[in-house]
C-alpha cells in the first residue's frame, strides 16, 4: 500500500479508487481480448504500486520527490503510448547504441548491459545527509590507510589488531614508509543499502578500483537519451562536475604543468575493460597496458610511435601486487618493472596509491565505528552493518552462539574452510556437521572469519513487464578528490536491483539489473531555477586551446594498422565472392567463363578465405563469407576486427563501434541471390566502417596507421589478384573479373568504350594514379603517410619505412602496362611485405619486449 | 649467471647480504660484481631482508656476483619451556606490532605458501591445544625428516607445498614450506629463513644436508619471550651455530636470493657455489666459490 498513490486522499477513498481502476482495466481486457496490464495514458502508473510504506524508497519519499517520481514514470508511459513496457525496449536500444557492455566471470564475449528505465530517485535533502556520511567515511579511510603505511599508531595503541591488517591480501608491506604525493585515496566507491526503516548503511568499501563509475555515467547517458528531457524536468543533478573533479584531482599531484595522465588497464580480458576504455575516452586519459610502459631513471614513459613519452600520473586498474614485478609479485605479466622507483623519486602520481586496498577487508567494518571516534573524535554518520571479527575471543564466542542470525564470511575474501570461494554464507544454512567443522577451524584460525548482521534492504519501483514492482536495491556511491584535495560525491551512483536477492558481490550478477540514480531538487525544478551544484569551488578557467590527438602508444598504432588491414581484406574477400557468384551465374550463357570461375576460386583459396578451391561456386562463395574455420573468411576476419576494435575502444566513435558490432548479414547457402546480397551488405558495411573511422579519428597519427594498413592490404591484394586472375592470354571474363574487384568496370567502359583488353585493364587497376582502388594510388599514400609520421633519426636520413615506400612507389611509377609480368608483380608483393615488416620494426612493440621474462627462473 | 643470447634492460634484486638476526653479527661484508651496473640501490626489503637492486642498460651475457662476510654466531639459549598452542594463539593476536618480524605478518597464506587443509590435517595429531609450541614444531620437523625423501629434481623453485607434500619429496625449500603451512594452519606464526650452512662438520659429526648450496629452513614464533626459533626440517635440528641467516620472509618469494626481470628469451644457466668455513669458534666465515649446486638445498 502506498502513501503517495493518491496524495492526501483518505485511505477508504483511495481503496475505492484502486478497486474502480482495477475493475476498469479488467473490463477493457475483457472487451478487447488482449493483455493490457498497464495504465492508460494520463493515468499514474505508480497508483498500482504495492511497495511497503516504510521499506520502499518511493513510498517513503517526501511528497515533492514522489511527485517527481510519478511525473517521470507517467512520462515513460506516455512515451510508450500507455505501454510502460515499451520503455524497456527503448532503453535497450540506447544501451546497444552506446555499446555498453560487460562480462561475467568466465564470459568469453561481452554481454550487453542490463539497465532498467526507471531510475532510483532520492531527494536532495536526504542525499545531503548521505553525502556528508560518505565524505566522513572517505576521510576516515584515508586516515586509516595513512596510519597503516605511516606511523602505525592504531596498531601500537591497540585500536586495530595487527592481524587485521596483515591478513589482507591487499596489505603491501613494501609500501610502508613510502608516502604518496598527497593522498593515499583519490577515488573511492562505497556500497550502500537502505534499510526497511529508512536508514542508510554502508555495505562495503571499494578502495582499490571504483568499479561501476563508468557504468553510472553510461546509465545516465542512456536514460537521458531514452527519455528526452524527463530527467531535467525532475531537477536531476548533473554528473559532469564530479568527473571534472576526478580528472583534475588525479592531475593535480603531478610535477609538470601540463601533465600526461594514463589509465593503466590489466587488458581486454579484465571484467571491467569496457568500462575502463570508456572512462579513458571520457576523461581524455591514454589507455595503456603494462607492456606499453617503461621506467627509465626514475621516470615512467609510454612507448609511442614517436619514441618514449613521459607519463606523470596513472589511474591504475591493476592490483598493487601485480603492478610491478620487481617490487611485488615477480610472476606478474601485466605490470611495469620498476614502476615503484618512479613513485619513490616523486616523479609519478598513482591513484589510488598502492596498498590502499587494505581497508577493503570485510573485517575492517568491525573497527570503523571505533576508529572514527579515535581518529576524528566524532561518531560515524553512516553506520555500517554490525560486524564481528572473530580474531577477538569475545567476538568469536558471540558469532558461534548466534550463527543463525548472522552472515558468515571470509574476513579477507580468501578461501577458508567452509567458504572455499572466499565469499559469504547465511549462518542459518550451516548443517550440524558444518558447524562442528567451523568450530574446529575457529579454534585454530578464528581470524579468518567475520560475521555480519543480516541486512534487510529497501525496495524501489522496478519495471517488470508492463508493471512497476518493488525490488530490493543497493547503491554504489562514488567519491573523488578535486584539485584541492577535497572530496566530491557523484550525485547519484550505480543502482543495482536484484532479482535474486544476492547483493553482496563485487560485480553485476546474471539476473541483476542496473538503474540510474537521480538526486533531485524538486523545489528548484519547480521554481525553474538551475539546480545548485554540489561542488562549491570557484568556476574553473577554460583550458588552454590544444590541438592534436595526444600521444599514440606503439601498441595502439599496431592495433590500428592491423585493423586497417583486416577491414580491407574483409571487404576485398566479399568482393571476390560476389564476382565469383556473378561469373558463375553467367556460365550458362557464357561457358568460356568457367576458367575465370576456377581462377577466382583458386584466388580465394590462396587468400585463405576457403579451405578448398574445388566445388560449386555457390559453396565456395558461401564458405568465403561464412566459414568460421577458414582463417581469412569474411566471418573470421570480422572476428579479428572485432577483437582489435575492443582494444581500440577508447579511440573509436560510437557510430564506428556500432557498425563494427553489427553481425554478418544472414544468407541462405546455395541461394545466389541471398549470397550476393550478403556480400554486398559486407562491402557496404566495410565502406561505412572505413569512412566512419576516417571521419572521426582526427587526421593525426592514429588515422595514418589505420590508413597505412588499409593501403598496404589493398595494394597487396590487387597485385595478387592480377597474378591469380590473368593467365598468359586472359579472356574478357578474366579481365572483367579483375576490373570488378578493383571497382573499375564503369571507369574502363567510360574510358575505352570497348571490351576489356589486357594492357588498358592493367593500367587502370595498377598504374592509373587517379583510380582510388588502384595500386599506385595506395603506394603514393603510403609515401605521404611515411613522410608525415615522426622520424627517429636526427641525421636527416629517412627511416627505413619511408625509404622502402619511396622505392616501391618509384618502381611502380616506372612500370608500363604492356610490360607487367607475373615476376614483376611477385617482386612488388614481396616489396610490400618488406615495407610492412619495416613499419612493424620501426613503430610497433618488438617481440622481445613482449617476451620480458621474470627471473625466478634464474634459480633453476 | 649466463645468458646464452644476452639480455637487455636487466633489473635484478639480490638478497645476499645477511639481515640483522638475534644471535648473529655480520662483519666485513663485500659484494663484487664483474660487470658494473648502470644503477644500484641498497636497502631493507619488505620483510627481514637486505635488498640490492641492480639495473643494466647494456646487454648482459654473464654476471658474476661474489659476496664475502664474517659472521659471529652466538646462538641464544634454547628456552626450557614455550607457551602451549592455545595460549600462543592468543599471545600472537595480542602483539601490537606490524614490524618485519611481527607474528601477525606470518599467520596467513602467501603466494608460495597458500593455506592447505590437507597439510593442516596431517599436522593435527602433533598440535594439541596444550602442546608447547616448540615441541610441536620440532615434532613436525621430525616427521618431515622421517616421512619425506630429500631429492633434487622432483620439485622446482616454483613448486607449491601441496605438490611437495603429495610427492613426500623435495629439497630444503619444500620442507620449509610444508612445515610453515602446517604451523600456520594451526594459528602458529611461521616464517621462511634463507641462509647458509657450514660446509664441513666439526670433527666427529656428519656433514649436513644442503651444506654445499644455499639453504632454507623455517622459524616458529614461540611467544614474546622466546621470540623466533629456527627449525631445520631437512636436518631435523634447530638452526643454531651451523646456520647463517640471510633473510626471513613469509616464504621463498619474499627472500629469493636473486630474481628480477629482463628482456630476451635465450637460455640461461646459473651456478651457485657456497663455502662456509669456521674461522675460529664460535665465528664462521662465508666465502663464495668452490662447491657447485644447481638450487638451494
Amino acid at each position: 500500500m502506498c502513501r503517495h498513490g493518491v496524495l492526501r486522499m483518505p485511505r477508504t477513498l483511495y481503496e475505492q479508487r484502486r478497486k474502480f481502476v482495477k475493475g476498469r482495466i479488467a473490463a477493457i481486457m475483457a472487451s478487447q481480448g488482449v493483455g493490457l496490464f498497464g495504465p492508460e495514458p494520463g493515468i499514474d502508473p505508480l497508483a498500482w504500486y504495492a511497495g511497503d510504506p516504510g521499506a520502499d524508497l518511493y513510498c517513503a519519499s517526501t511528497p515533492a520527490v514522489a511527485d517527481a517520481w510519478r511525473g517521470f514514470v507517467a512520462g515513460l508511459a506516455r512515451q510508450g503510448g500507455g505501454q510502460l513496457g515499451a520503455a524497456q525496449t527503448q532503453i535497450d536500444r540506447h544501451v546497444a547504441e552506446l555499446g555498453i557492455a560487460f562480462r561475467l566471470t568466465g564470459d568469453e564475449q561481452e554481454r550487453s548491459w542490463p539497465l532498467g528505465p526507471v531510475p532510483i530517485v532520492i531527494g536532495a535533502s536526504e542525499w545531503r545527509g548521505i553525502a556528508a556520511g560518505l565524505v566522513q567515511r572517505a576521510e576516515l579511510l584515508e586516515a586509516i590507510v595513512a596510519d597503516i603505511y605511516g606511523p602505525q599508531r592504531l596498531v601500537r595503541e591497540g585500536h586495530l589488531p595487527a592481524a587485521m591488517v596483515s591478513g589482507s591480501p591487499h596489505f603491501a608491506r613494501r609500501m610502508v614508509g613510502l608516502a604518496p604525493p598527497r593522498h593515499h585515496l583519490q577515488v573511492l566507491a562505497i556500497d550502500l543499502a537502505r534499510g526497511p526503516t529508512g536508514e542508510w548503511r554502508v555495505l562495503a568499501d571499494r578502495a582499490r578500483f571504483a568499479v561501476g563509475v563508468g557504468y553510472a555515467l553510461e546509465n545516465r547517458l542512456a536514460v537521458s537519451r531514452a527519455t528526452g528531457g524527463a530527467l531535467a524536468e525532475m531537477g536531476t543533478r548533473r554528473q559532469s562536475d564530479f568527473f571534472d573533479a576526478l580528472r583534475s584531482g588525479i592531475a593535480a599531484d603531478c610535477q609538470r604543468s601540463e601533465p600526461r595522465v594514463a589509465l593503466l588497464t590489466p587488458g581486454r580480458f579484465s571484467q571491467s575493460y569496457p568500462e575502463q576504455a570508456y572512462l579513458a575516452r571520457h576523461l581524455g586519459f591514454s589507455l595503456v597496458e603494462g607492456r606499453d610502459l617503461v621506467v627509465r631513471d626514475g621516470r615512467l614513459f609510454v612507448r609511442t610511435i614517436a619514441g618514449l613519452k613521459r607519463i606523470d600520473a596513472l589511474w591504475r586498474w591493476i592490483n598493487t601486487h601485480s603492478i610491478d614485478p620487481l617490487n611485488f609479485d615477480t610472476r606478474s605479466r601485466i605490470g611495469v618493472p620498476g614502476l615503484l622507483s618512479a613513485c619513490e623519486s616523486g616523479q609519478l602520481a598513482v591513484a589510488n596509491w598502492m596498498g590502499g586496498g587494505v581497508v577493503e577487508s570485510r573485517a575492517m567494518s568491525a573497527f570503523i565505528p571505533r576508529l572514527c571516534r579515535e581518529l576524528r573524535g566524532e561518531p560515524l554518520l553512516l553506520p555500517n552493518a554490525a560486524t564481528w571479527w572473530c580474531g577477538g575471543p569475545a567476538e568469536r564466542d558471540h558469532v558461534l552462539a548466534n550463527l543463525d542470525d548472522l552472515v558468515l564470511s571470509s574476513s579477507f575474501r580468501t578461501p577458508v574452510a567452509l567458504l572455499p570461494d572466499g565469499a559469504t554464507r547465511q549462518g542459518s544454512s550451516l548443517s550440524g556437521e558444518e558447524r562442528d567443522r567451523l568450530r574446529e577451524a575457529m579454534s585454530r584460525r578464528a581470524m579468518d572469519y567475520t560475521a555480519q548482521e543480516i541486512i534487510q534492504v529497501s525496495t524501489t519501483p522496478c519495471l517488470v513487464g508492463n508493471r512497476l514492482e518493488p525490488r530490493g536495491f543497493t547503491l554504489r556511491a562514488f567519491l573523488a578528490r578535486d584539485a584541492s584535495g577535497a572530496w566530491t560525491v557523484l550525485p547519484g551512483g550505480l543502482g543495482r536491483i536484484s532479482q535474486s536477492g544476492e547483493l553482496r558481490t563485487w560485480l553485476m550478477g546474471a539476473g541483476d539489473l542496473s538503474a540510474d540514480v537521480c538526486i533531485v531538487d524538486p523545489v528548484a525544478a519547480a521554481a525553474d531555477q538551475p539546480s545548485p551544484r554540489l561542488t562549491l569551488s570557484a568556476p574553473e578557467e577554460p583550458p588552454a586551446i590544444r590541438r592534436g590527438a595526444g600521444l599514440l602508444p606503439s601498441q595502439a598504432a599496431d592495433n590500428l594498422f592491423w585493423f586497417g588491414r583486416y577491414a580491407e581484406r574483409c571487404q576485398q574477400t566479399a568482393r571476390a565472392a560476389r564476382t565469383l557468384l556473378q561469373c558463375a551465374g553467367d556460365l550458362e550463357s557464357d561457358p568460356a567463363a568457367s576458367g575465370t570461375v576456377q581462377r577466382l576460386s583458386q584466388m580465394l583459396y590462396r587468400w585463405g578465405a576457403v579451405s578448398s578451391p574445388y566445388g560449386r561456386a555457390l559453396d565456395i562463395a558461401a564458405a568465403a563469407l561464412g566459414d568460421g574455420t577458414a582463417g581469412s573468411s569474411v566471418a573470421s576476419l570480422e572476428e579479428r576486427m572485432r577483437s582489435l576494435a575492443l582494444l581500440l575502444r577508447d579511440r573509436l566513435s560510437r557510430d564506428s563501434w556500432r557498425a563494427i558490432s553489427r553481425p554478418l548479414a544472414p544468407f541462405v547457402p546455395g541461394n545466389a541471390e541471398s549470397l550476393i546480397a550478403a556480400a554486398e551488405a559486407t562491402i557496404e558495411r566495410g565502406a561505412a566502417i572505413q569512412r566512419l573511422i576516417a571521419d572521426t579519428l582526427s587526421r593525426a597519427d592514429a588515422w595514418r596507421f589505420l590508413d597505412v594498413g588499409l593501403c598496404l592490404e589493398r595494394a597487396s591484394l590487387i597485385f595478387q589478384a592480377v597474378n591469380a586472375l590473368l593467365p598468359a592470354e586472359p579472356s574478357a571474363d578474366d579481365l572483367g573479373a579483375l576490373l570488378d574487384l578493383a571497382d573499375a568496370e564503369a571507369l574502363y567502359i567510360g574510358r575505352y568504350m570497348t571490351r576489356p583488353f589486357t594492357a588498358p585493364a592493367i593500367d587502370i587497376v595498377l598504374l592509373d594514379p587517379e583510380q582510388p582502388r588502384g595500386a599506385i594510388f595506395q603506394t603514393r599514400r603510403l609515401v605521404q603517410h611515411m613522410e608525415a609520421l615522426p622520424q627517429l633519426r636526427h641525421s636527416g636520413r629517412a627511416d627505413p619505412p619511408l625509404r622502402l615506400a619511396r622505392q616501391l612507389h618509384a618502381r611502380i611509377e616506372a612500370l608500363e602496362a604492356e610490360h607487367v609480368t607475373h615476376a614483376v608483380i611477385d617482386d612488388l608483393v614481396d616489396g610490400l611485405g618488406g615495407l610492412s615488416n619495416a613499419i612493424g620494426k620501426r613503430f610497433f612493440l618488438q617481440q622481445d619486449v613482449l617476451r620480458r621474462r621474470g627471473a625466478e627462473a634464474l634459480l633453476g | 649467471m649466463h645468458y646464452r643470447t644476452g639480455v637487455s634492460d636487466a633489473r635484478l634484486n639480490l638478497r645476499l647480504r645477511p639481515a640483522a638476526w638475534p644471535g648473529q653479527t655480520v662483519r666485513d661484508f663485500t659484494m663484487v660484481l664483474d660487470v658494473p651496473p648502470t644503477e644500484r640501490t641498497d636497502g631493507p626489503g619488505p620483510y627481514l631482508s637486505h635488498v640490492t637492486t641492480l639495473r643494466y642498460d647494456k646487454r648482459l651475457t654473464s654476471l658474476r656476483i661474489v659476496t664475502e662476510f664474517t659472521a659471529d654466531l652466538a646462538p641464544l639459549p634454547v628456552p626450557q619451556a614455550t607457551p602451549a598452542l592455545d595460549a600462543l594463539r592468543q599471545l600472537a593476536g595480542d602483539q601490537r606490532t606490524l614490524g618485519p618480524l611481527a607474528p601477525a605478518a606470518y599467520l596467513y597464506g602467501a603466494s608460495m605458501t597458500p593455506l592447505d587443509e590437507v597439510i593442516g590435517a596431517w599436522a593435527a595429531p602433533d598440535l594439541l591445544p596444550d602442546t608447547p609450541v616448540l615441541d610441536a614444531a620440532r615434532a613436525l620437523a621430525a616427521r618431515i625428516h622421517r616421512e619425506f625423501t630429500y631429492a633434487s629434481g622432483v620439485t622446482t623453485s616454483r613448486t607449491l607445498p601441496a605438490e611437495a607434500f603429495a610427492a613426500k619429496a623435495g629439497v630444503c625449500q619444500d620442507f620449509a614450506h610444508v612445515l610453515i603451512v602446517a604451523l600456520r594452519m594451526h594459528g602458529i606464526p611461521a616464517g621462511y629463513v634463507s641462509g647458509y650452512l657450514r660446509t664441513l662438520p666439526p670433527p666427529g659429526r656428519p656433514r649436513l644436508v644442503g651444506a654445499d648450496a644455499m639453504h632454507a629452513w623455517a622459524a616458529a614464533w614461540c611467544g614474546p619471550d622466546a621470540g623466533w626459533i629456527g627449525i631445520d626440517p631437512t636436518n631435523n635440528s634447530l638452526a643454531r651455530d651451523d646456520h647463517i641467516v640471510l633473510g626471513v620472509g613469509r616464504d621463498y618469494a619474499d627472500v629469493t636470493p636473486v630474481n628480477g626481470v629482463f628482456v630476451g628469451g635465450g637460455k640461461q644457466s646459473t651456478d651457485f657455489r657456497v663455502d662456509v668455513v669456521p674461522v675460529d669458534e664460535p665465528a664462521a666465515e662465508a666465502v663464495v666459490p668452490p662447491t657447485t649446486a644447481r638450487r638451494t638445498g
